[in-house]
């Protein structure tokens, strides 16, 4: 069962493993520039947010929007790569896989990117910053950190499967994916939206992720109601990028 | 002889457009079928259709026993295929392009890795197994897609414009390879290439518009062709002045010119007479009767307008 989504798997990997050290070095230097800019640059206006030092505020969202960005963008543009340029997808399908192969292969190497890209970043951090954390809070953050990285790898398989123009999957990335990112108060508290707003932020799945994954990994505590959402997202942002792969390959 | 293909009245439809229209035809196992026809003729849709990539409209298509429509995975088992594009995967090399599509099959290395260096060493590309496809000849990549195709040892290898693009060297060392194959599978072979058809295929059909027009080998196919009289004819001096009195002869039925040779169709053999009246004999350097070509079929049934 799923050798076909394994192949594939193991196939992202051995590519990525060539390229690890410069994927690393790339992945790592934007958020820790946001981390250094923010953290420190802002650390005198900003004394702490509801308890919270700033920069320990900031930390796990920068991480979680690390591993999500990394996961979105490799099953977007792997997808669209090996569809539009390579056409490797035709090669796959002529193989005796069926399309559920091809879609979690591609789910699987968008979540371990996105994994080891958070990681990365998490050493970083650590290392760099006075950033600190309890240990045992870490699972309960790594839960949110999976679920994250499932939808964004699902959306950008959606993505890479129906976007021809290469522009037009930047343009997704810009219109779309950076403002749910940004909206879910990564660098501000979420009570500093107008009160009549508040419910639309905390439905997205985005809050879920980042605001979940902040109270997991500063607190230990797993919010019941955003563990649903990302449950349920996941779920259906699956079941929806199988659906569309299908229907567009099959033409 | 058994049946490796049937297709059962398959019909593909992209709107209004007829892309195959109610296409039936058994290949018998262990020939090479040749799927001749113009551009757009449905020769890529018919092997999208038996290679599972495409579901069609209407019909069936059987392959090895297996129903494309309902045993898409079966079949898929069974088959290899050689697409028109070359779709390695350039991040990989030659040996892991081979060894992914082994892993694919379910093949373990004890399986796959003696005999992806047998077929490396077939089409000559042991060598350079851990170089890029990126850095290969057009030839090179082309014999490295062939070989991807046979990695699991499939029973009929379909083969969609092997040779497209290729310089004269690399198509005649694909159509050597291709050859060595002929005893172990079926092989279904689209092409416009004539020369190709006419070198491998044991059979051919050619069609046009989505439907089958002849079928037969090659020597039946020019026979059907050998009632029509062509002739080369070859002037010394004057071509233009012949061309206008050949163009308004009744018994001419087509005319084609090169410099100073004519090409032409004469209605029947008692045409030769009056032909040679018209036109006298002090200019003429060569007549003679000319054994039709598989292009003079080709042409013959598809038409000489060029396709979008």
């Amino acid at each position: 069962m799923f050798r076909g989504a394994f192949s594939i798997w193991r196939r992202d990997m051995l590519v990525l493993r060539r390229s690890l050290f410069s994927e690393l070095l790339a992945v790592v230097a934007y958020p820790l520039t946001l981390y250094l800019a923010f953290g420190i640059g802002l650390k005198g206006y900003i004394a702490d947010v509801e308890g919270v030092p700033y920069a320990l505020f900031i930390a796990p969202g920068l991480i979680s929007m690390t591993a999500v960005n990394a996961a979105f963008d490799e099953s977007a543009w792997s997808m669209w790569f090996h569809r539009r340029v390579q056409h490797t997808i035709e090669e796959y399908r002529v193989n005796p896989i069926t399309v559920y192969d091809i879609v979690v292969g591609k789910i699987m190497s968008g979540f371990c990117q996105g994994a080891l890209k958070g990681v990365a970043v998490a050493v970083v951090i650590f290392l760099m910053t006075p950033f600190r954390f309890s240990f045992p809070h870490l699972l309960a953050y790594l839960v949110f950190i999976v679920f994250g990285s499932m939808i964004f790898s699902c959306l950008g398989t959606i993505c890479g499967t129906t976007v021809d123009k290469p522009e037009n999957l930047g343009r997704i990335q810009a219109v779309v994916i950076v403002p749910l990112i940004f909206m879910a108060g990564i660098f501000f508290p979420l009570s500093s939206y107008p009160a009549a707003i508040l419910p639309i932020v905390r439905a997205l799945p985005t809050t879920a992720i980042f605001e979940g994954a902040r109270q997991a990994l500063l607190r230990g505590t797993v919010t019941a109601g955003y563990a649903a959402i990302l449950v349920v997202t996941a779920a259906a942002s699956f079941a929806l990028a199988v659906w569309i792969f299908n229907k567009k390959i099959e033409g | 002889m058994s049946t490796a293909i049937t297709l059962h009245n398959i019909t593909k439809r992209y709107g209004d457009l007829m892309a195959v229209d109610d296409f039936s035809l058994k290949v018998e196992r262990g020939l090479i079928f040749g799927l001749l026809g113009p551009n757009g003729a449905g020769k890529t849709t018919l092997i999208r259709v038996l290679t599972t990539l495409l579901r069609p409209t209407a019909g069936d298509a059987v392959v090895e026993g297996r129903s494309v429509l309902t045993e898409g995975k079966e079949v898929r088992r069974l088959i290899g295929v050689v697409p028109q594009e070359n779709n390695l995967d350039r991040y990989l090399t030659a040996r892991e392009n081979l060894a992914l599509h082994a892993r694919m099959h379910g093949m373990r290395p004890s399986d796959y890795n003696r005999t992806i260096d047998e077929l490396l060493e077939l089409t000559g590309l042991s060598g350079r197994q851990h170089d890029f496809p990126d850095t290969y000849s057009g030839g090179m990549q082309r014999r490295l897609v062939v070989a991807r195709a046979l990695v699991h040892k499939p029973r009929v290898l379909f083969l969609d414009e092997p040779t497209t693009g290729l310089d004269p060297q690399s198509r005649r060392a694909v159509w050597d390879y291709i050859q060595t194959l002929r005893a172990t599978m079926t092989i279904f072979l689209t092409t416009h290439y004539m020369d190709e058809a006419d070198l491998l295929c044991d059979r051919i059909v050619i069609m046009d518009h989505g439907r089958p027009l002849v079928d037969g080998n090659s020597s039946q196919l020019k026979e059907a062709l050998a009632h029509s009289h062509l002739y080369d004819l070859e002037f010394r001096d004057g071509a233009d002045r012949y061309e206008a009195l050949l163009r308004g002869l009744p018994f001419v039925e087509s005319l084609e010119r090169s410099g100073n040779l004519f090409r032409l169709a004469l209605t029947g053999e008692e045409a030769l007479k009056p032909l040679m009246d018209a036109i006298g004999s002090e200019d003429i350097r060569k007549i003679c009767l000319r054994e039709p070509s598989l292009e003079d079929v080709f042409i013959e049934l598809t038409g000489r307008k060029v396709r979008e």
